[in-house]
């Protein structure tokens, strides 16, 4: 699939997903000894995002199971299909009694339902959740777990069968094995410390904040329209934001969000009035808010060069097109 | 380079960090995949399959640095020191072609067998001179180092079990040999200087290796007590930085009990069939019950109303406490809290409005509710409450509370005590002293005894935890 790191990093970036160096380290590893990557980091890093990417790179289909409080097997996995299975019993009323004719005791009749108990019994009648698709899919997948810290520790318990040795045996029918084995990424948000056993058999990747270097280098691919200077400034500030103490720290997606949204108002340049009317954007608490203007001063970093009769235009633009963000 | 990899996953395991065979094997498999040029790629092979818990991170960057990379680049400083003292317009490269000239010029008879350090210093093959000191170490015992006061012994061991002395002597020999074979006097002495400085720079680094290897045995202790302790640390001699960092820890831990909480709901909400209500709602469908329906029983979730002392000598314990409540706000169907110290007041409306850490610093620094700068006040704490707000206790609330019972000698006035208890659920009583000391001095906790349901030494946070444990169930 991948020969080697550099091409991993090359390929990701070719689909507009630049990383670094350990990003494709760890992909090119769970390509080559198949096995699950347990993604961690704060929210909006791109940890969905990864799954993805390296799924169209690799040219391999996307199966996503998205986990929540209260998943269990039967979202998970396959559950059998029981009103269809009550409405074929009534459609096919009259073929049981044809089946059961000649019958004298109830006891033949039971006999003979048992015998034919595997019609109903049979994959016509089970739908298949993610994973079972996963093991199912004749040509080689990616299945993405999202935010398993999300899901309960019993499921996490299954998870592992599961994820141990890619076969699943459904008691009727008997054991599915997968034809290829799917490339496993998981994600997580550290809502929770997952079990040892599942992070065992994983290989772990810890995805944090870019450095500023990658996230201008980011910033530039996914919003190309932005002014270099314009960009340096506003990384340069989600930099600083990050170092504060807030409830909610900005991430990527937060700076292109932010990008795009100055892209809009037109901004050339970041000017405290500007910065101040669209905080909302970047930080979704109140306080988060008021203390980020608080300290305004401290993250605007004002260049040296910087024309200081440009301001106030700016500043006093800015107010009109608030509305864009509300 | 297995033998390495096998020494760091021990180092790994004495610092704290949890790697299991099946991680170090994964580790060997990743390695095999991968050209082992890049040190960045190295790193974070080994990363990813041996370190699975992101607070970890930092503590194996850091040993890896201290194991992997920062004796290589020791190395290298020291014998690029070695070169650079040789003065301006020495020159290594060439130093070496006069060598390599004069060793060819020498007959066979005289050629000398020089050993493997000697070449290695003469070559200034850097990479085996660190697999040359590592074996030496080896050899020396130097892993049993355990003080400062050894690091000179174990240098010279480890010098002495790869005999640098010997290597010298064919270095200086060969020097000699040169000059016979018609070397420039200059160059020749020149050599010479530059022998004695490179044994000085390899004894250097040998000493580097035994002090880094007496970090290295040392480092477990740093870290991982550190963060160990801050559960069973008492609340009363936390620094600041333990204090910030307590926070973390009291939220991961509210949310460990809010997941055993949600098992526990969803085994007892998965009901029966619910045959009488299937059947009903099922008629539509002639009876054939299509859709299935469960019962589903009644969650009893338990109000609280929390008492706090925050006189000075209990506001840490507070401030857990009220945080861990707080982080477990959705176990309980309301929550009031009160702090006193003499005066009692009210601090709900803060933890509606804003951040729950916020809110604590506030009720706990005081000036707005209560007067804080007084002395403690039990008895006149409950009266005050039994006055005013002794409706907010119903059947189905458990008091917390949370104080030393140190009354300054002031009334008791356990019967305020004894009518909330009459009304309530339970009263529970979270004394951060350990019982030996009830009753004791100024302490009235004696006279409220009979009126508690459940009184528990509250020190630190396991003992927290296993109380609101038992409190959520």
């Amino acid at each position: 699939m991948f020969d080697s790191v550099d091409e991993v990093v090359g390929q990701l970036g070719g689909q507009g997903y630049i990383c670094g160096k350990n990003i494709g380290t760890v992909v090119y590893l769970a390509s080559q000894l198949e096995k699950p990557v347990l993604v961690e980091g704060p929210a909006g890093v791109g940890k969905t995002e990864l799954a993805k990417v390296v799924a169209s790179a690799s040219g391999r289909s996307l199966i996503r199971l998205q986990c929540y409080e209260g998943l269990d097997e039967a979202k998970a996995l396959y559950e059998w299909e029981y009103s269809k299975q009550l409405l074929y019993t009534q459609i096919l009323k009259e073929k049981f009694a044809e089946a059961m004719s000649g019958t004298t005791t109830l006891k033949d009749a039971a006999e003979r339902v048992g015998r034919e108990d595997s019609v109903f019994f049979s994959e016509r009648f089970i739908v298949p959740r993610p994973l079972l698709r996963a093991i199912q899919a004749p040509e080689p997948t990616l299945l993405l777990i999202d935010e398993v810290d999300k899901s309960d520790p019993e499921f996490e318990a299954f998870l592992l069968e599961v994820l141990s040795d890619f076969q699943v045996t459904v008691p009727e029918i008997g054991t599915l094995t997968s034809k290829h084995k799917p490339l496993v990424f998981l994600t997580s948000n550290d809502t929770r410390e997952l079990s040892d056993a599942l992070k065992r058999r994983c290989l772990h990747l810890y995805i944090d904040f870019p450095d500023q270097a990658l996230e201008e280098r980011i910033l530039a691919t996914k919003v190309p329209g932005i002014e270099q200077r314009l960009a340096e400034d506003l990384v340069g500030m989600m930099q600083r934001l990050r170092k504060l103490d807030l409830k909610k720290t900005p991430s990527i997606s937060e700076t292109l969000d932010w990008a795009r949204a100055l892209l809009a108002l037109n901004a050339k340049q970041l000017d405290e009035g500007l910065v101040r009317d669209t905080l909302n954007v970047i930080l979704k608490y109140e306080g988060d808010i008021k203390k980020a203007q608080g300290e305004l001063g401290k993250l605007l970093v004002k260049r040296a060069e910087e024309p200081a009769a440009a301001a106030p235009g700016a500043a006093a633009a800015a107010p009109a097109k608030k509305g864009v963000l509300h | 380079m297995q033998r390495k990899i096998v020494e760091f996953t021990n180092l790994l395991r004495k610092s704290g960090i949890r790697v299991s065979m099946a991680e170090s094997i994964d580790a060997f498999l990743a390695l095999d995949e991968l050209s082992l040029e890049d040190r960045e790629v190295f790193r974070d092979a080994l990363r990813t399959t041996m370190v699975k818990r992101s607070e970890d991170i930092a503590g194996f960057d850091q040993l890896f640095d201290l194991y992997w990379s920062a004796f290589y680049d020791n190395l290298r400083g020291a014998f690029d020191q070695a070169v650079g003292s040789m003065g301006g317009e020495f020159d290594l490269e060439q130093m070496l072609k006069a060598i390599q000239q004069g060793l060819q010029g020498l007959s066979g008879d005289q050629e000398m067998d020089l050993s493997e350090l000697a070449k290695a210093l003469l070559t200034q093959d850097l990479s085996q001179l660190e697999q040359l000191i590592r074996q030496a170490a080896q050899g020396a015992g130097t892993e049993r180092i355990e003080n400062m006061l050894q690091i000179g012994f174990f240098t010279r061991r480890t010098l002495e079990q790869m005999d640098s002395e010997g290597a010298g002597k064919q270095l200086r020999d060969l020097a000699r040999q040169l000059r016979e074979s018609g070397m420039p006097d200059a160059q020749v002495d020149a050599l010479l200087d530059l022998i004695d400085k490179f044994l000085e720079a390899l004894r250097q680094a040998v000493r580097n290796y035994t002090e880094r290897e007496l970090q290295q045995r040392n480092f477990d202790y740093m870290e991982k007590f550190r963060r160990e302790s801050l559960l069973e640390k008492s609340f009363y001699n936390l620094t600041e930085d333990e204090i910030r960092k307590m926070r973390e820890v009291v939220a991961r831990l509210a949310q460990r009990i809010k997941n055993v909480l949600s098992i526990r709901r969803r085994r007892l909400k998965r009901g029966k069939l619910d045959l009488h209500t299937m059947l009903r709602r099922n008629a539509g469908h002639g009876g054939v019950p299509f859709e299935l329906i469960f019962k589903q029983r009644r969650k009893d979730r338990p109000k609280l109303v929390i008492l706090c002392d925050v006189s000075s000598s209990v506001a840490n314990v507070s401030r857990f406490m009220l945080q861990f409540m707080y982080s477990l706000q959705e176990c309980f169907t309301k929550i009031r809290s009160f702090v006193f110290v003499a005066e009692l007041g009210e601090v709900t409306p803060l933890f509606k409005e804003r951040d729950i850490s916020l809110a604590i610093d506030k009720a706990l620094d005081g000036g707005e509710t209560i007067n804080v700068y007084t002395r403690s006040n039990f008895g006149h704490a409950f009266h005050y409450f039994w006055q005013n707000f002794l409706a907010a206790v119903d059947n189905k609330t458990t008091v917390l509370i949370l104080g030393d019972a140190r009354n300054n000698y002031n009334d008791p006035r356990a019967w305020c005590l004894r009518d909330i208890h009459n009304k309530a659920k339970d009263v529970v009583w979270l004394n951060p002293e350990s019982p030996s000391a009830w009753g004791f001095g100024d302490s009235v906790m004696d006279k409220y005894l009979p009126h508690v349901d459940l009184a528990e030494e509250c020190r630190n946070l396991k003992q927290l935890s296993r109380i609101v444990d038992r409190l959520v169930l």
